[in-house]
């Protein structure tokens, strides 16, 4: 039991620290193309998409990163945890607005086309997870 | 023995901050230009800086732009024609970088060669007016200017931002 808790653990926190390092990573890449999925939802007044785009993909890889590295788990899982809220009620509100926009979740300015109801799935997925992986980490911390 | 709340929200917000000043401190400049309205003239290090002169559209700035639209200048919106026609900056002619060839002889049948044209789309990041600057150098039409703040420098200066189709 104590094997499987801990293999669901790690699964848990690899699968989302790489997945933040990557959409972080992407995103910091083109920042001008992200502040243009950012301000395609909009929410916020001008320069404030760019601050977004600017600074949110750091965040990401930052929080991300010490996932992956197994450090200060339940802190990096809280900061996606909240992050992960803020876009749900951003794509929450692009469904009641009926914009019909990519979500910019990861590649900015690419191809791909990610509905709003389909990023709020996956969202909600993913912040199952973190939820997941910061409840087993805090067994682990007592078990010790 | 329960959670350590005080400690994780602490660490959290400290995770937070880190990447925010990480982040500012790459892209400072770009944050900076766009709460100001203002990209610098001649972007240093960019593809456009070392590109032969002539061949791309000049960027300009909020305030310029304004001088030259007094001095009738030709504005031309590169954005989607809906987006026109939720409001657009007064005078400027809808030009979807999508439909340029199709629509560039009709829209532009009375703007000489010799007429000084700003093309701007949906601000900084959005490429469509700077391709539609190329397309109209390549057109024939000798001083084209790019506003990279585009339309929503525009709009959030205050300016009129007229609407109705084109």
């Amino acid at each position: 039991m104590k094997r499987l808790e801990a293999t669901l653990y790690h699964l848990c926190r690899l699968l989302l620290g790489g997945l933040f390092l990557y959409a972080g990573l992407v995103k910091a890449d083109d920042v001008g193309a992200f502040a243009r999925d950012v301000a395609n939802y909009r929410i916020l007044p001008y320069g404030w998409n760019y601050l977004v785009a600017a600074t949110l993909p750091y965040v990401e890889t930052l929080a991300g990163l010490l996932l992956l590295v197994n450090r200060r788990v339940r802190p990096a899982a809280l900061v996606l945890g909240g992050l992960t809220t803020i876009f749900m009620a951003a794509l929450v509100s692009v469904i009641v607005r009926g914009l019909d926009i990519d979500c910019g979740c990861f590649d900015p300015g690419g191809e791909g086309h990610t509905p709003a109801n389909m990023a709020l799935l996956r969202d909600a997925g993913i912040l199952v997870l973190i939820g997941l992986a910061g409840w087993l980490r805090g067994r682990r911390e007592r078990q010790l | 023995m329960g959670t350590d709340w005080r400690r994780i929200v602490l660490e959290a917000a400290v995770i937070f901050f880190l990447g925010v000043a990480l982040g500012l401190s790459f892209n400072f400049r770009l944050v900076m230009d766009a709460f100001t309205g203002s990209l610098p003239a001649s972007p240093a290090g960019t593809e456009e800086a070392s590109a032969p002169a002539g061949r791309y559209p000049v960027p300009v700035t909020l305030e310029e732009v304004r001088q030259l639209l007094d001095e009738g200048a030709v504005a031309i919106d590169a954005r989607a024609e809906e987006l026109y026609a939720e409001g657009h900056l007064p005078g400027a002619l809808s030009l979807p970088l999508g439909q340029a060839d199709a629509l560039i002889d009709s829209v532009l049948r009375k703007v000489g060669k010799d007429a000084v044209i700003v093309t701007y789309c949906s601000g900084y990041g959005c490429p469509d007016s700077f391709d539609l600057g190329v397309r109209l150098l390549e057109g024939g039409w000798r001083d084209v200017r790019v506003f990279e703040g585009g339309f929503p420098a525009w709009r959030d200066a205050g300016l009129p931002v007229p609407e109705g189709g084109p």
